[in-house]
């Protein structure tokens, strides 16, 4: 039995959570970490049972036996404790079997010299029993071996714990006090046996080799962080490779550059599109292996557009630098990106040309037209031909400008996301539409104060009026503007009492797509829907209530006004008003209308 | 009377008064399925371990030790632990201990490893050999319920046919568990009787004069256990059926597994009956082991002919408790 009842409490006590903790481990598994664990903890309460029967044992053969037996919990330790943080923190490509068979070969040296009686005195040169405050142990004098396998077991110790720290800063409460734990526990035994094996240790503890007893500690420490901070069921293994993955499936060649101007690390998309060769690039100065390496923008952050040789030929990328900084924001490296900007390009310089056709040329020719025409229609015989000609003109002319009104929208000069007062924006929208149809009554209801849409609505309204009137076959047709806000979005609806929307036309856009066979007959509700989808908005049609003809509901979100209208107060309630003067900012583009 | 209906309550949302339970009637029916779970729940089956080893201990004339303690921990650690691993399989047969196990599993689980750990410390006390038999039904279990076996085969190159769970193999599964409790049984009373420290677990400290009685009691476990482990597997017909779990009902049916079992415990009579010729038994520890054959016969005896599926779970773990009874009234 036990001779001294504080030593009994607190080895129980350690082979009690031991025992406990790695059988909940060894619960876990196959999670990441759980077996490397449980071996662990097992070799922890292996120490602790034998280190027990060692005080039990009354001769030096049968204290030497049990010594022996503890070698085997003693080196799993430090191997389970590396292989566990490699697994936890989703290192787990360094765990195969070729690598945990060499981590063994040490730990199995050791345990085959002991169980073999150490004949050449490589582990322990000699033993004699060592009487202490707390019984008679196993007092030993240390051989080489027994030097190598400290040194080794420190060694794993240290390398397992290096992982476990960088999450103890990580922004995840739960990986904080994971890890936390974690070193907690291992750090006990460490700091126990270190203190012990260079002798400051208490008088009491002379003689006495106490690492044992810290796997108390260690066992709590452990059995905690596996229940209640849910080791192994709440785990960091999955987020290296959850970043790699996102780092070479981002569209955008990315190259990751130290500090001295060496390449450490490239996505899949940069040895793609760039040309980079995984066997030559990593780890050779990026002035050989990145792309216009030269030309790069200066200054961190900027973009500089540059026109590069990759694997595809030339191509203009969008290169930006951007500096990557350690925890302490000391600059630790650049990140340069290449974003192929071809397609876009290309895209915009389609729009461009399509710009200026319908500019320029269109308009030139059908001003031809129409003049043409008036001349030919002074003679009564084919006035009524003229008059037709004249009419068709116009409409080829009335399409050229809605073409130019989406590509205005889509222009870069101008933000369709602006800011503008929903007031001077139906104001300035129902001005236009009035002077181009001066027969139509326009009437627009209340509009809620100090209210803030996107830019592109201007474009929304001013269609939905335009085919509100231009679709009516009434002499004098009437629209009506209503607004309203409802839980921060901002209902404006544009009835008519014309003849309605046709189903099929209406059936498209909702849709979202035409075909040869199922197609609108023009533009405007496609302008519609892209201003409104540019703001961020729905819309609904409906029968008018009451009467003849359509209510189209356009819901857009408010927006906060822009900040040096926060800061100015006057003149905003004149601003949403809605009926005074608006500032030409409202429209996007509008300049040639 | 509470059990009689209320007055209609037509302003109120809910069930109309025939279909809303009493309140006698809701707690009645919690206490039954508290009951059902306390019954085939870990901490009876460590109760009746307990008092097993209690009758192990007074059978083999060894002084009370701390072994009932143990023995009763790691029961009730691996059986809490089969009842989580197992709870969905367990789902059809004992709905209420499965139910429990899933709603507590961490619990569970938690309490088990402390139950094992407390064990192996107080085993301590007892030196290599109470130790290495404490550890025993845990690996057992290892290799009886858990996934590692058929983990480890599918590891190992070579082994093209996936290693079975011990537990679906017949005949191995009964056999497994009755040779861990009846070595548990048996030799952790002996081995906190006379602790040996000075090598490896081995049985030389122990007192050769206790080698025959030892021998006849662990056979008594060892064939009550099978029958044991054999009757439930009767009410677990289908549930085995459909996990792919090999028993003896499933192999043979109903009828021949009842045969087979009045032979084994036809054997335990004989057995004790012979002991007690030899003067391995005293005549009261023959009265109440058959006391206690008796009850696991009339259990046996119901094999496949009553209803109450619960029945066939409990009442072979209580013709322990008959023999014990029987023991102290007698003894």
């Amino acid at each position: 039995m036990f001779p001294i009842a504080p030593l009994r409490a607190v080895v129980t006590v350690a082979v009690i959570v031991g025992v406990a903790a790695a059988i909940v481990a060894w619960r876990e598994r196959p999670e990441p970490g759980a077996t490397p664990l449980a071996v662990l903890l097992a070799g922890q309460a292996w120490w602790a049972v034998f280190l027990v029967f060692e005080l039990q044992a009354e001769t030096l053969a049968a204290k030497a036996f049990w010594y022996d037996v503890q070698w085997v919990g003693v080196v799993a330790i430090p191997v389970a404790w590396l292989v566990f943080a490699l697994e936890y923190t989703g290192r787990d490509r360094l765990v195969t079997r070729k690598t945990v068979a060499a981590l063994c070969v040490v730990p199995a040296v050791t345990v085959l010299l002991a169980a073999s009686g150490d004949p050449y005195g490589l582990l322990l040169r000699d033993r004699w029993i060592e009487s202490t405050a707390f019984g008679d142990f196993v007092g030993a004098a240390p051989g080489v071996w027994y030097y190598v396998t400290a040194g080794y077991t420190y060694l794993l110790g240290l390398f397992g714990t290096i992982p476990l720290l960088q999450l103890v800063r990580d922004e995840a409460r739960a990986f904080k006090a994971q890890s936390a734990a974690l070193i907690v526990g291992t750090l006990a035994p460490w700091t126990t046996n270190a203190l012990h094996l260079v002798g400051v240790v208490p008088d009491a503890l002379a003689g006495f080799d106490p690492t044992p007893l810290s796997f108390a500690v260690t066992g709590v420490a452990y059995l905690g962080a596996l229940t209640r901070f849910r080791l192994l069921r709440t785990s960091p293994s999955a987020m290296p490779r959850a970043r790699r993955y996102v780092f070479d499936q981002v569209h955008e060649a990315a190259v990751v550059i130290d500090n001295h101007g060496y390449v450490v690390d490239y996505n899949r998309d940069a040895e793609a599109a760039l040309g980079l060769d995984p066997d030559d690039a990593l780890g050779r100065p990026a002035a050989a292996v990145v792309p216009a390496y030269d030309r790069l923008p200066e200054t961190d952050g900027d973009t500089e557009r540059l026109t590069i040789e990759g694997t595809d030929g030339w191509r203009p990328y969008d290169v930006t630098v951007t500096p990557l900084s350690d925890s302490r924001s000391r600059q630790v490296g650049r990140v340069v990106t290449y974003h192929d900007v071809g397609a876009y390009l290309r895209q915009q310089q389609r729009l461009d040309v399509l710009d200026r056709v319908l500019r320029h040329n269109i308009r030139t020719e059908t001003n031809l037209i129409h003049g043409y025409a008036s001349v030919v229609g002074e003679d009564p015989e084919h006035a009524e031909s003229a008059a037709v000609i004249q009419e068709s003109a116009s409409r080829i002319l009335q399409l050229s400008e809605r073409t130019r009104s989406i590509a205005s929208m889509f222009s870069e000069e101008a933000d369709p996301l602006d800011p503008t007062p929903t007031g001077p924006l139906l104001a300035n929208a129902t001005e236009r539409l009035r002077d181009r149809y001066p027969d139509a009554t326009i009437e627009v209801g209340p509009v809620p104060e100090s209210t803030y849409v996107a830019a592109s609505l201007d474009v929304v309204v001013e269609q939905l009026l335009t085919n509100a009137i231009s679709h009516n076959d009434e002499p004098n047709p009437t629209a009506w503007v209503t607004t309203a806000v409802v839980d921060d979005w901002v209902h404006v609806a544009v009835a008519d009492d014309g003849p309605g929307i046709d189903a099929e036309e209406w059936a498209v856009i909702d849709r979202g797509r035409e075909s040869p066979l199922e197609h609108g007959s023009g533009l405007g509700l496609w302008l519609v829907k892209w201003g409104t989808d540019l703001a961020g908005g729905r819309m609904e049609m409906a029968d008018r209530p009451g009467g003849d003809g359509a209510v189209v509901t356009v819901e857009v979100p408010m927006l906060p006004p822009p900040a040096d209208e926060e800061e100015s107060e006057t003149g905003e309630d004149d601003r949403a008003g809605g009926d005074d003067e608006s500032p030409e900012s409202a429209r996007p583009d509008r300049s040639d209308d | 009377m509470a059990t009689q209906p209320n007055p209609p309550s037509p302003d109120r949302d809910g069930p109309t008064v025939t279909h809303r339970p009493s309140t006698t009637t809701l707690a009645a029916a919690r206490a039954r399925r508290f009951a059902a779970a306390f019954l085939e729940g870990p901490v009876f089956v460590a109760l009746v371990a307990v008092v097993e080893t209690l009758v192990a201990t007074a059978l083999l004339g060894v002084p009370l030790s701390p072994a009932p303690a143990v023995v009763g921990l790691v029961a009730f650690a691996v059986y809490a632990t089969d009842h989580v691993a197992d709870a969905e399989a367990d789902a059809a047969s004992t709905p209420e201990r499965a139910a429990a196990a899933r709603r507590h599993a961490d619990l569970f689980t938690a309490a088990a490893a402390l139950a094992y750990g407390l064990a192996v410390a107080v085993a301590l006390f007892g030196g290599p050999l109470a130790l290495a038999i404490t550890l025993l039904p845990g690996v057992c279990w290892v290799c009886y319920a858990s996934d590692w076996l058929p983990t480890v085969g599918d590891a190992l190159p070579g082994v093209a046919e996936r290693v079975p769970r011990l537990k679906d193999v017949l005949l191995v599964n009964s056999l497994v568990v009755a040779v861990a409790w009846a070595t548990a049984l048996t030799l952790l009373p002996l081995a906190f009787a006379a602790p040996a420290i000075e090598g490896p677990p081995n049985v030389a400290g122990l007192d050769p004069a206790v080698a025959p009685v030892a021998a006849v009691v662990f056979a008594y476990f060892l064939l009550r256990s099978f029958v044991d482990v054999e009757v439930p597997n009767v009410r677990d017909v289908r549930a085995d059926r459909e996990a792919g779990v090999a028993t003896l009902p499933t192999a043979l049916g109903v009828r021949r597994t009842r045969r087979t079992l009045y032979l084994v415990d036809g054997v335990v009579v004989a057995l004790i009956a012979a002991a007690g010729a030899a003067d391995l038994l005293a005549p009261v520890h023959v009265a109440a082991l058959l006391v206690g054959v008796t009850v696991s016969l009339a259990t046996t005896g119901l094999v496949g002919r009553v209803r109450e599926r619960r029945l066939l779970g409990i009442a072979p773990e209580c013709s322990y408790l008959v023999a014990a009874a029987a023991l102290l009234l007698l003894g």
